[in-house]
């Protein structure tokens, strides 16, 4: 785990978790901005500075912050760095939704096999959503 | 197909000999540029002879060796201006002082980066005013670092680069390799190491091949093989089942209620298997590339 403090997220590469390592950092970017530790202009680590500190390949950091700036999570500003974007476009609106579908159906198929019924799993996105709630509320007190 | 770069490493059934014994028996090797390709292997598995033969430094007995797409016997002074090596032991002429020794280093080297230099004998706090022949084996190793990075080559390769070092100077070492030998074009810059302390590098291989015997055991990419080779854990009511369906890695390991199989190709199979048969509880991870090369590499 290593604590960035220009951005404030914690980063955490686990290789034990089968999830693809620039996928890991991508997500961890969408959690940050959904949570409010990220808010639209905020600048991300250099890929330099966050190889180093997680000791990961340039590579695979360049290709987490193409994949966000493709997404709209964030906009690569020439010479200045990598930057939260809060602008979201029909089109992005779209594309989103089917990734979050894509997500969602994979927690269907975790619950299946965990023998969660539906009923508990719908409570259970509930329960998070609120925490999250909470949690960006807490954040925007600072 | 995808139009990919024309590799930088090409190797097909390469063969190595040394004496009588056979050190690299048909190995297949295929590195794009801008990656980092890693050779994992036990003592003896043919690593350091497959990074010998492809520097020129070992009799090809058979196969096709190819760098930049060029012939390294026959042009080798065009492949070794591009390529900077650093051998597991490297040796340095002892009546040198560190700064004779970079400054001989830079006397082959047209491309030889000043600036590299300085910065790189600042971040390891060599004495450029010391004797190589009083190096400790992590500054003989620093210094070798500092000489292959600032000749700014496009293939670096590094033979067992970090053994032996405490793990302060393997931080830097690798700190050094990411931010500074991939510093300018990065999708040019190729890596190729050969290593068994393969944890610490588990974030920067692109790709890898586990070597047994002088062969191939498995070529893969590293998140590739992390999303097949799993760990999964099932836990049962009752007593855990004997008779499995399912291949695994290794023999399955019972422990009380709780079974362990390794698998190759995701956890989906498993999964439904065990649930089929009564599992309770079912948990996945992925194998890291240590314990993908223990699983693999038979002893």
């Amino acid at each position: 785990m290593s604590y960035d403090s220009v951005s404030g997220v914690r980063w955490l590469i686990d290789y034990n978790s089968g999830v693809p390592v620039y996928l890991q950092l991508v997500q961890q970017v969408q959690a940050a901005v959904a949570s409010g530790t990220l808010r639209d202009g905020d600048q991300l680590p250099s890929v330099r500075a966050l190889a180093e500190e997680l000791r990961v390949n340039r590579n695979t950091v360049a290709k987490a912050w193409q994949e966000l700036e493709s997404e709209g999570v964030i906009e690569n500003r020439q010479g200045a760095g990598c930057f939260v974007t809060a602008s979201v476009t029909p089109l992005r609106r779209a594309v989103r939704t089917e990734r979050l579908a894509a997500a969602l159906d994979g927690v269907i198929v975790q619950a299946h096999h965990l023998q969660v019924p539906d009923d508990t799993l719908r409570s259970l996105l509930e329960e998070r959503l609120k925490k999250f709630k909470q949690q960006r509320e807490a954040s925007n007190d600072d | 197909m995808t139009t990919e770069a024309k590799p930088v490493i090409d190797v097909e059934n390469l063969q190595v000999a040394f004496g009588r014994a056979d050190a690299v028996r048909g190995l297949c090797l295929s590195v794009p540029p801008g990656r980092c390709h890693a050779l994992f292997g036990r003592n003896g598995a043919g690593k350091t002879s497959t990074l010998k033969a492809l520097l020129g430094l070992a009799p090809v007995k058979g196969g096709r060796v190819s760098l930049f797409g060029l012939d390294p016997a026959r042009d080798e002074a065009q492949v070794k201006a591009r390529l900077a090596w650093v051998p597991d032991a490297p040796g340095f002429y002892p009546w040198m002082t560190v700064r004779d020794a970079l400054a001989y280093a830079a006397s082959f080297r047209p491309n030889w980066r000043r600036d590299v230099e300085a910065h790189l004998v600042g971040k390891f706090e060599l004495d450029l005013a010391a004797p190589t022949k009083g190096l400790s084996k992590g500054q003989r190793t620093q210094l070798a670092l500092v000489a292959a990075i600032a000749a700014d080559p496009e293939l670096l390769v590094l033979d067992e680069p970090t053994s032996g070092l405490d793990p302060l100077v393997r931080r830097q070492f690798l700190e050094a390799v990411i931010s500074t030998f991939q510093d300018r074009n990065p999708e040019r810059r190729t890596l190729l190491v050969s290593t068994h302390l393969i944890s610490e590098f588990e974030g920067i291989v692109d790709s890898f091949t586990i070597m047994q015997g002088g062969r191939d055991v498995l070529t893969a990419g590293s998140d590739d093989a992390r999303a097949r080779f799993r760990r999964v854990r099932a836990w049962f009511d009752e007593r855990t089942p004997d008779a499995l369906p399912i291949r695994t890695l290794k023999p399955p390991r019972h422990e009380g209620r709780m079974l362990e199989l390794l698998v190759d190709g995701g956890p989906d199979e498993a999964r439904t298997w065990l649930t089929a048969v009564g599992a309770s509880r079912v948990e996945a991870s992925a194998l890291s590339l240590e314990e993908i090369f223990l699983t693999t590499a038979t002893p």
